[in-house]
């Protein structure tokens, strides 16, 4: 991995994210020292319909990485529907058909545990809605390794159930309201 | 291998791990005596795995076996030969299904199969076999395109103890409807009974899709290949390598490949790190990754 990695945002949600994530993804600037992972459980054998909707994020270039795809920056990755994604030290994504986890694959949990494992320079995870406790377990393990966290309010969220499983956890550094969440992901936070 | 152990591993291959996510904290030289072992005493040599799933894989089996530590996992390996078994089932990763993205069965069933119609002998080289789910839709394929006379299928595997599923043809009941679901994407004019049918909480396939089948131990990273073939598969197994080593193994594929042979790896699985294939491969169908060696 270089030293100009690109500051990587994991973000996770289930039901009730997707749509308030892809309005949100609309208002944020394109940065080419940035990337987000969008995890986002989804059916199986639903390929493309999912990338077709982040598409056309101003500036934003939208890949569903394949095997071995190196990690740049001014991507939207979306992570392949019945694949884990995980992210390597060396640079680049790997995918894995290991048994779900939480009934998930891909699971949030997973990749957030890959970038503690990968220990990327700089990264943040972010929990949106959802129905199920996946993403927690991986947030809180982001938390504890330094990187900064972010849940959603859950009186904000569609469905409360996953948000509210990471604060029985833990205090993220950020509780925010979906409307905020390109600022915050613009600053690229690092906990001191 | 006792009939018993062919019995409990489909089992333990299929269920869901419910335990909690977390990471193994594996020192570095740890890591490294475990390489060592495996190459060593058991001589398998795991160093080009990706990493991310290697350790999610030794932190899955600490759990499982109640291991304290990546210390104590090697000092079982090394004290404890008969382990070595059940940690390989652990280790390597199963997880397969009939017609696993029925779209890519699509394309090769109308835009492969053909290809052979008039070639007499079909070898087939399915590399990373599994528990077989896969074997049996490539050879439902072959028979549906009268092409299975001629087609000799060499499915082969690093782990014994999954090798030893396939050859049953005998899956748990509660994979039909997904399976059943898939085949009618695939063959949307064929009945699923016709290949299938209910035996207790078993799902039983035909036997006779296994006749002209025959199940090996390879290893990928060091064994050669063994003959040439018509026609490679090998889905979902190089995700598991780092780009140098899936470099070297799809090399060896086009080796092991006849002019105008065909390659299929997994739907997100690529050739971008292997040069040669650029100059020797060309694309059947690039999206469901279908390959043709030049002739």
């Amino acid at each position: 991995m270089t030293p100009e990695a690109p500051y990587l945002w994991v973000i996770g949600g289930s039901a009730g994210s997707f749509t308030p994530l892809r309005e949100a993804l609309l208002k944020l600037p394109y940065d080419p020292d940035m990337s987000l992972v969008l995890c986002l459980h989804r059916l199986k054998n639903a390929r493309f319909q999912i990338t077709d909707a982040f598409l056309r994020i101003k500036g934003w270039k939208v890949s569903e990485p394949d095997d071995k795809t190196p990690i740049q920056g001014g991507y939207i990755y979306i992570a392949p529907a019945d694949y884990h994604l995980l992210i390597e030290r060396e640079g680049y994504f790997s995918l894995s058909v290991e048994e779900p986890v939480h009934f998930s694959r891909p699971s949030i949990d997973v990749t957030m545990l890959s970038v503690v494992q990968a220990v990327w320079p700089r990264a943040g995870g972010v929990l949106l809605s959802g129905a199920n406790k996946d993403g927690a377990q991986g947030l809180y393990q982001m938390y504890q390794a330094g990187y900064f966290t972010a849940v959603q309010d859950p009186a904000d969220a569609e469905v409360s159930h996953m948000p509210n499983s990471a604060l029985a956890l833990f205090e993220p550094h950020s509780i925010f309201l979906i409307a905020n969440l390109p600022d915050l992901l613009a600053r690229k936070p690092i906990p001191h | 291998m006792s009939g018993g152990l062919i019995c409990e591993a489909p089992a333990c291959n299929f269920t869901p791990l419910m335990q909690e996510e977390v990471l193994p904290e594996i020192a570095e030289a740890d890591l490294e005596a475990f390489f060592q072992i495996m190459h060593s005493v058991y001589g398998y040599d795991f160093r080009e795995y990706a990493r991310a799933s290697v350790l999610r894989r030794l932190g899955t089996i600490f759990k499982k076996y109640g291991l304290p530590d990546m210390k104590a996992l090697n000092q079982r390996l090394l004290k404890q030969k008969e382990f070595f078994e059940t940690f390989l089932n652990e280790f390597r990763i199963g997880a397969t299904e009939l017609f696993r993205d029925p779209s890519a069965w699509v394309a090769l069933r109308k835009q492969v199969l053909p290809l052979f119609m008039t070639t007499t002998q079909i070898r087939v080289w399915h590399a990373g076999a599994s528990t077989g789910e896969e074997v049996l839709s490539l050879a439902i394929l072959l028979t549906e395109a009268g092409l299975y006379s001629r087609a000799q299928i060499y499915a082969t595997d690093i782990d014994p103890k999954t090798l030893a599923i396939a050859p049953r043809a005998r899956y748990p009941l509660r994979h039909k409807r997904l399976y059943m679901e898939n085949f009618q994407q695939v063959l949307p004019d064929v009945p699923f009974s016709k290949y299938a049918h209910e035996e207790g909480n078993e799902l039983v396939f035909d036997p006779r899709l296994l006749e002209n089948v025959r199940f090996l131990k390879h290893n990928l990273v060091s064994d050669e290949p063994f003959s040439r073939f018509e026609l490679i598969l090998c889905r979902n197994v190089l995700i598991y390598f780092t780009p140098e080593l899936q470099d070297r193994v799809i090399r060896k594929f086009i080796r092991a490949l006849v002019p105008g042979g065909v390659l299929m790896i997994g739907t997100k699985e690529s050739l971008f790190w292997c040069k040669e294939a650029e100059k020797t491969l060309v694309p059947i169908n690039n999206l469901e990754r279908l390959y043709r060696r030049q002739v």
